[in-house]
């Protein structure tokens, strides 16, 4: 009898602990993410996402991502002539494979970020920001990578 | 004392003799080939540890026959052959193929399958760690980074021309999703929740949350998500370009998922929905094909059924510069 109700109480206990338990979820992917140090200007993955690409050969992914200038104008024109005050930043990304799904990629530190300001003459300022924290950094052919960027199409939806 | 025993045991020994004249409705049993194209040492490992409820060859043990073990067993059977049944391999396209590795692959490494109750029974199906290696080696090898033709090159350039020249946006009201789901079309102006890059299938993927979503996001609250969280996830196909680099392609889909764990009880607590293709045709033939995203999205029950880690979006010394 003394037994029994031993037995009882364990296994209540086991029950209570058990159901307060709770698994603590995937949280955010902080290690991709700014933080606090980096010397941007802004935190560019607040604006809106312009498309998106990979770089196999460096295991990198990007995302470009404007202001509504930018964006309003990416969505309505096959040219790189963005008008003044519209800013394109491109992020990119270290990739790692994603834990969750065998069969993908995700990111998983930023290796560097470009930003591109239009002025209102139509000439762009490019600045590279890279390290840990991200700090502004010379460039090795500014002139080219503002090419590249500002060349990229929106990423079509209906 | 002892005698009262016997006496129970031979009247349980009784029933379950009884029991026996019960069965269930008999399963169609035929021959299943190796999967064609396929090496032996990945043949070796489905046949082994999936084929008894995924192909129309099982090979049941005595135990496994017997009443009542057997209606849990034949049920086992019949629904892992509706869902995935390898017999059907021949008639597969290859990307159907693929996609059916990568999701067994995942079931398997998710520890979903073999369904435990049945490992538990039959421990040779229990697979192991090199065994998963090889099939992980093997799905993968199916599915490099291709060079994109021209022709699908030619369609994406037709896509965007008529995307910025605004002719691509729908002129009527987009037909809802067969579970009665409407159409949300201002995911585009929502914030990046993070990215994929799904080498399994060739697309780029773009994760949207809406405000309410990023909300949580910034208080860090991604485990419980609240009601009116709403997820748009977009698809593209890869294009990849001469020098190797990838972009984002011709518009393949965009799905979501809607918080409401009143309303949407039945499937975890979320709505979900996909269009596809630039004419958004709603997908699925009636409101089950939602049990489909279900499926594949339970190894992540633990986390509210999202896969995505998002990007912490609130840092406090960048924000309102
Ligand atoms: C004892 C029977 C049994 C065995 C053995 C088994 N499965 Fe399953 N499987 C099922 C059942 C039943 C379902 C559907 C219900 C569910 O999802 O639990 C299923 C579902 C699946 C699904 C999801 C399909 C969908 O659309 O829901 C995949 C993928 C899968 N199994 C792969 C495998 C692989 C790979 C193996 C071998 C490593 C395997 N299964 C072994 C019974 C089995
Ligand atoms: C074969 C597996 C599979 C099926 C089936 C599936 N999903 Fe997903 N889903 C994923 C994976 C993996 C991700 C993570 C992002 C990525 O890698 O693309 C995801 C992510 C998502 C997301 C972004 C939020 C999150 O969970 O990360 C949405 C929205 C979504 N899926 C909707 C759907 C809808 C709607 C359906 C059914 C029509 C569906 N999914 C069916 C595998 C699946």
């Amino acid at each position: 009898m003394k037994n029994l109700s031993i037995g009882v109480i364990m296994l209540t206990t086991m029950v209570l602990f058990s159901s307060c338990q709770s698994q603590p979820g995937l949280g955010l992917n902080d290690a991709a993410s700014l933080h606090s140090r980096d010397e941007l200007p802004e935190n560019p993955l607040l604006l809106h996402a312009i498309t998106s690409g990979v770089q196999p050969k460096d295991s990198t992914m990007y995302t470009l991502y404007g202001n509504d200038a930018a964006f309003i104008y990416a969505g309505s024109h096959g040219d790189s002539s963005y008008p003044d005050g519209a800013v394109l930043y491109e992020v990119t990304w270290q990739q790692q494979a994603d834990e969750q799904w065998a069969g993908a990629h995700v990111p998983k530190k930023i290796v560097y970020v470009e930003r591109l300001e239009y002025a209102a003459d139509g000439q762009a300022t490019y600045t590279l920001y890279r390290g840990t924290p991200l700090k502004k950094a010379a460039a090795a052919n500014p002139a080219l990578r503002a090419g590249v960027i500002a060349g990229q199409r929106m990423a079509v939806s209906p | 004392m002892k005698k009262k025993t016997g006496i129970v045991s031979l009247i349980l020994l009784a029933i379950f003799g009884m029991l026996q004249f019960f069965r269930p409705e008999k399963l169609s049993n035929s021959p299943a080939g190796d999967l064609a194209g396929i090496p032996p040492a990945v043949n070796d490992i489905l046949r082994n540890a999936c084929y008894d409820c995924h192909s129309s060859q099982t090979n049941l043990r005595w135990y496994d026959q017997l009443t009542p073990a057997n209606y849990l067993v034949y049920s086992h059977i019949r629904d892992g052959r509706k869902v995935l049944n390898f017999s059907k391999w021949d008639s597969m396209a290859t990307p159907a193929q693929n996609s059916a590795l990568y999701y067994a692959l995942n079931k398997i490494m998710e520890g979903e399958m073999p369904l435990p109750a049945y490992t538990m029974v039959h421990s040779g199906a229990k697979l192991k760690p090199a065994d998963i290696e090889i099939l992980k080696k093997y799905t993968f090898s199916r599915t490099p980074r291709g060079k994109t033709d021209t022709v699908q090159i030619n369609m994406a350039n037709k896509e965007y021309v008529d995307f910025i020249q605004g002719k691509l946006a729908p002129v009527t009201k987009v037909a809802p999703a067969p579970n009665g789901i409407d159409y949300i079309p201002d995911y585009r102006n929502w914030k990046v929740m993070s990215t994929t890059d799904r080498f399994d299938n060739g697309t780029l993927r773009i994760i949207f949350a809406n405000d309410i979503a990023v909300k949580s996001i910034e208080q860090h609250q991604t485990k419980n998500w609240p009601d009116g969280a709403v997820f748009a996830k977009t698809a593209w196909k890869q294009q990849v370009n001469v020098d190797g680099s990838v972009s984002a392609g011709a518009f393949w889909q965009v799905e979501f998922m809607i918080k409401d764990a009143r309303k949407y009880a039945e499937t975890a607590g979320w709505g979900w929905a996909r269009w596809r293709g630039d004419k958004l045709k709603p997908y699925g033939e009636n409101a089950l094909f939602a049990t489909e995203c279900v499926s594949c999205h339970q190894p992540m029950k633990d986390n509210d059924f999202v896969f995505t880690k998002p990007l912490n979006l609130l840092i406090p010394t960048l924000q309102n510069k």
